[in-house]
C-alpha cells in the first residue's frame, strides 16, 4: 500500500495491492450484511450496538427515543458511505483517487470497518500489532492494523489538505 | 427591576422544573480503544468547528480522563450533536449536566 497523500488539484491518492484491494471488498461485504440484516437478528451483535450505541446511558426510555428519531438517518448514511467508498475501490488494486465527499466516506466507513473489527477482537489500548502471523486471529489483527495505517494516512493527508486551503 | 408591564403575577415554579430549565443538556464523548487521536480531533473540528488547538485539549480530556463535554445546550440540539457523533463512530451520549 501507498499510503493517503493530497495530491495536485486538491484529491487524495492511495494505491492498493491487488490482496489488499481483496480484503477490503470483502470487509466491506460482512459491513453491509451486518448494516442490512433484520435488527430482530443483529440487535445483540456487540458489534452493532458499536456502530448504533445508545444516545443516552442512564435513561433507557431516552435512548429508545434517541433510536427512534436518529437510527433510520444513521442507518442509510453508513449505507450511502459503504456505496461510495465500494465504487471508488478498484477491485483489482490499483489508485484510490478521492475527492472531498468520497474522502469522508472513506473515512467514516474505515472507521466503522476498524470498530467493527476491533469489537470482534477484543481490542484495547494494550493490544500490539502481531509479530508473526500464526492463526487467524493474528490474521485478522493484522488486518485491524493495516486498516488503522490506511485510516491514519487518510486522516493526515485530510488535515494537511485542510490546512492548505486555510 | 419590575416596570409598568412586568406582570403582577408569577406562575409558581417547583425548584424542581427551575433547575431542569436552569441546568443545559450537554454532549459527551467517551474514550474508546479503536478510535485514532488524529480522528477524534479531525472530527470535533469538522463537526463543531472547533479550532485545532481546542479540539485537541477535548481529545486529549477523553483520552486522559475518559470523557469530555464537548458541547451544550437545549436538549434536542444535544441528541442532534450526539447523531452527528455517532455518525463519525465516535462513542458518544447526551445527558443532563450534572
Amino acid at each position: 500500500m501507498n499510503p493517503f497523500l493530497a495530491a495536485r488539484g486538491g484529491d487524495l491518492v492511495a494505491r492498493l495491492e491487488p490482496a489488499e484491494a481483496g480484503i477490503l471488498g470483502l470487509l466491506l461485504d460482512q459491513l453491509e450484511q451486518l448494516l442490512t440484516a433484520d435488527p430482530d437478528d443483529v440487535g445483540d451483535d456487540p458489534v452493532v450496538e458499536r456502530l448504533f450505541p445508545d444516545g443516552h446511558r442512564s435513561d433507557p426510555e431516552m435512548a429508545a427515543d434517541y433510536r427512534d428519531l436518529t437510527e433510520a438517518s444513521l442507518r442509510s448514511g453508513k449505507a450511502d458511505d459503504l456505496a461510495m467508498v465500494r465504487a471508488s475501490l478498484p477491485a483489482e488494486g490499483g489508485d484510490v483517487r478521492l475527492d472531498t465527499d468520497q474522502a469522508g466516506a472513506w473515512l467514516r466507513t474505515s472507521n466503522d470497518l476498524r470498530l467493527a473489527l476491533g469489537t470482534r477482537l477484543d481490542i484495547s489500548e494494550e493490544t500490539e500489532p502481531p509479530e508473526d502471523v500464526a492463526d487467524e486471529e493474528d490474521q485478522q489483527l493484522a488486518v485491524y492494523y493495516w486498516l488503522t495505517a490506511l485510516q491514519g494516512s487518510l486522516v493526515d493527508a485530510l488535515v494537511a489538505s485542510r490546512s492548505g486551503r486555510t | 427591576m419590575a416596570g409598568p408591564l412586568a406582570p403582577t403575577w408569577t406562575p409558581e415554579t417547583t425548584s424542581e422544573e427551575r433547575s431542569d430549565l436552569d441546568r443545559p443538556w450537554v454532549t459527551i464523548v467517551w474514550n474508546d480503544p479503536v478510535n485514532l487521536m488524529t480522528y477524534v480531533t479531525f472530527v470535533l473540528q469538522e463537526i463543531f468547528g472547533y479550532d485545532e488547538a481546542t479540539a485537541t485539549t477535548l481529545m486529549l480530556q477523553v483520552h486522559h480522563d475518559g470523557k469530555a463535554v464537548v458541547s451544550s445546550g437545549p436538549r434536542e440540539r444535544m441528541e442532534h450533536d450526539t447523531s452527528r457523533l455517532h455518525a463519525y463512530g465516535l462513542w458518544a451520549s447526551y445527558q443532563k449536566d450534572a
